[in-house]
């Protein structure tokens, strides 16, 4: 596992409420990652691909701490990857992520510090 | 199985798509002889082309789906994913922008079970997804995602299904039209001097015309061609059905002066079935105030002449055929959405220079809303015309007494200023251009007929 992440994009390549996608080879992960700017300026990293069907979630809608997927609207929280919702069933797997200095890191496979959302409130 | 194009025309479909082995038995669109119907020489119109259903089916299949039609303005489309909603005669279509800011439009319906596969009005996407079982296109109109396509056979290819899409697309000065018929002439053909006229209206300085806010739609009871018709040829009714909103405008409820009701103009006949009115006068100007100071009429005369800035640059009324009609005054351009023979559904923007003012935009805005929004006071009477000779139009007898459009018979001639053939200000002349094109458009086999 790396301690210091890896650079894989300047925050302000990816516009609030959107994602974008790093290749595999960059993060030498089994899939694309997405990596998704909630609408509060924060980001997230999920699997690109959704469970349900291809598609990149970073072609989704980033709102609120979930991505909806933009084919048939599965939405996962940004968090944790739980699915929350129909037609997908399966989780989408979380990666870390840390900004600084203006740089987005990315952890691959390694679980988010944030607490899932609903925990956050309480 | 995939069809080629000249295959789908022969079998009586308007657009080529996989059918195998299915076939329409001709009594499915069987037609009416209408040159009994229009005798546009004599000005005399059959009250039936206003109410048969066979003949609305027949103007879907040979007016509707030949015909370019209006879509939207190229305002609406700032970005890829950007949609808006509308329709072709009945048939739903999508306009967007693609990937590569190209406008498209898509027929609104699943090729799986047949759905919409856009349910809103406007906005913007990434994909086109039928809420019933989540087939899934692109902006490109592709097939992208089927759920469970391992239930499918080897033979089933998503390029096959697509969504089908209007072949042809264009723009005239911001004003999108499309057509489903692959063999059209050319949008510029089609309008030929209409575009003059036309001009008159989105070309006042070189900077182009934007869209006021959305689209407002209302309902109608009232055959789609009595707005076209009125709208192409019809200054004969202002003094009489909007007198009473020409006494509300006038200073001080005095009513408008001599010279505001007895006007002269000229209206345009276009052998297309487009037609346009308007007054003529020196000093013809905007009606709402702020825009009438702001506007630079001399510059105006520079650039699109004095015949233009004394006649359809201000007032007037003007149809492209065959439903897309628009007013200079206030920039309001509407469609008449054909919704059976008894009902129309009107869409109205409101358009203005996108070099004008902020307040000067507005005050467009509010005077257009004022007039001709769904509640404007010109407005209102118009729709109370159209239903009422529609709500009396089913009666036997009344349904079989001829309709006069004689006014200005053979008046039409070549003035040396307003081009092609023109008319007086009140004349039917432009009414029997609009009904001579129907009548002729209804006789012809569209392009998908073949050899009928």
């Amino acid at each position: 596992m790396s301690t210091t992440g890896i650079r894989v994009a300047a925050l302000d390549d990816i516009p609030e409420g959107e994602g974008i996608a790093i290749d595999r080879a960059v993060t030498g992960t089994d899939d694309d990652i997405a990596l998704l700017r909630d609408d509060d300026g924060t980001v997230w990293a999920l699997n690109d691909t959704c469970t349900h069907e291809t598609a990149s979630l970073a072609e989704g809608w980033v709102e609120k701490g979930y991505v909806e997927c933009p084919l048939h609207a599965s939405r996962f929280c940004l968090r944790d990857g739980k699915v929350e919702g129909l037609p997908a069933t399966r989780d989408a797997v979380a990666h870390r992520t840390e900004v600084r200095g203006g740089e987005v890191y990315l952890f691959p496979n390694e679980p988010p510090d944030a607490p899932p959302n609903g925990a956050a409130a309480s | 199985m995939t069809s080629s194009p000249e295959l789908a025309g022969r079998l009586g479909r308007p657009t080529p798509t996989p059918f195998g082995p299915l076939s329409r038995p001709p009594e499915l669109a069987s037609t009416i002889d209408t040159s009994g119907l229009v005798d546009a020489d004599g000005g005399l119109v059959d009250r039936a082309i206003f109410t048969d259903h066979q003949i609305y089916q027949q103007e879907l299949r040979r007016v509707f789906a030949p015909s370019w039609l209006f879509l939207a303005h190229t305002d609406q489309f700032r970005r890829p994913g950007d949609f808006f909603g509308t329709y072709m005669g009945e048939d739903p279509v999508i306009v967007t922008m693609d990937r590569n800011r190209k406008i498209r439009a898509y027929l609104n319906s699943c090729r799986h079970r047949g759905a919409r596969v856009c349910r809103a009005d406007a906005g913007t996407t990434r994909n086109f997804t039928c809420t019933y079982h989540g087939w899934s296109y692109g902006l490109d109109g592709g097939l992208v995602s089927v759920p469970n396509k391992a239930g499918y056979p080897d033979g089933f290819d998503t390029a096959d299904w697509g969504l089908v899409e209007v072949p042809l697309i264009d723009s005239h000065r911001g004003l999108i039209f499309g057509t489903w018929n692959p063999q059209a002439p050319s949008l510029s053909e089609a309008l030929g001097t209409m575009a003059w006229y036309m001009d008159a209206m989105l070309d006042h300085d070189g900077s182009g015309t934007e869209v006021v806010g959305g689209v407002h739609k209302w309902v109608l009871d009232g055959n789609w061609k009595l707005a076209a018709e009125q709208f192409a040829t019809d200054w004969y009714h202002v003094n009489m059905s909007h007198a009473s909103a020409l006494m509300l405008l006038s200073p001080e409820g005095k009513g408008p002066r001599d010279e505001i009701v007895h006007r002269s103009g000229r209206q345009y006949a276009d052998p297309n079935g487009h037609g346009a009115g308007f007054p003529v006068h020196p000093r013809n100007r905007f009606d709402a105030q702020p825009v009438h100071q702001w506007f630079d009429y001399d510059a105006a005369r520079a650039r699109l002449g004095d015949a233009r800035v004394e006649g359809p640059l201000t007032n007037g009324h003007a149809t492209v055929f065959p439903n897309f009609s628009y007013l200079p005054v206030n920039g309001s351009v509407r469609v008449w959405h054909p919704k059976g023979p008894d009902r129309m559904e009107v869409w109205a923007w409101t358009l203005v220079d996108r070099s004008m003012p902020d307040d000067v935009k507005e005050a467009q805005r509010l005077y257009n809303l004022r007039t001709f929004g769904p509640s404007g006071v010109f407005e209102q009477d118009d729709g109370e015309n159209w239903s009422e000779v529609q709500a009396i139009s089913r009666g036997f007898v009344t349904n079989s007494v001829p309709l006069n459009y004689q006014m200005g018979l053979g008046s039409e001639r070549e003035d040396g200023r307003y081009p092609g053939l023109t008319s007086e200000l009140y004349s039917d002349s432009a009414g029997r251009a609009f009904y001579r094109r129907w009548q002729r458009l209804m006789n012809t086999p569209a392009w998908y007929e073949g050899d009928v």
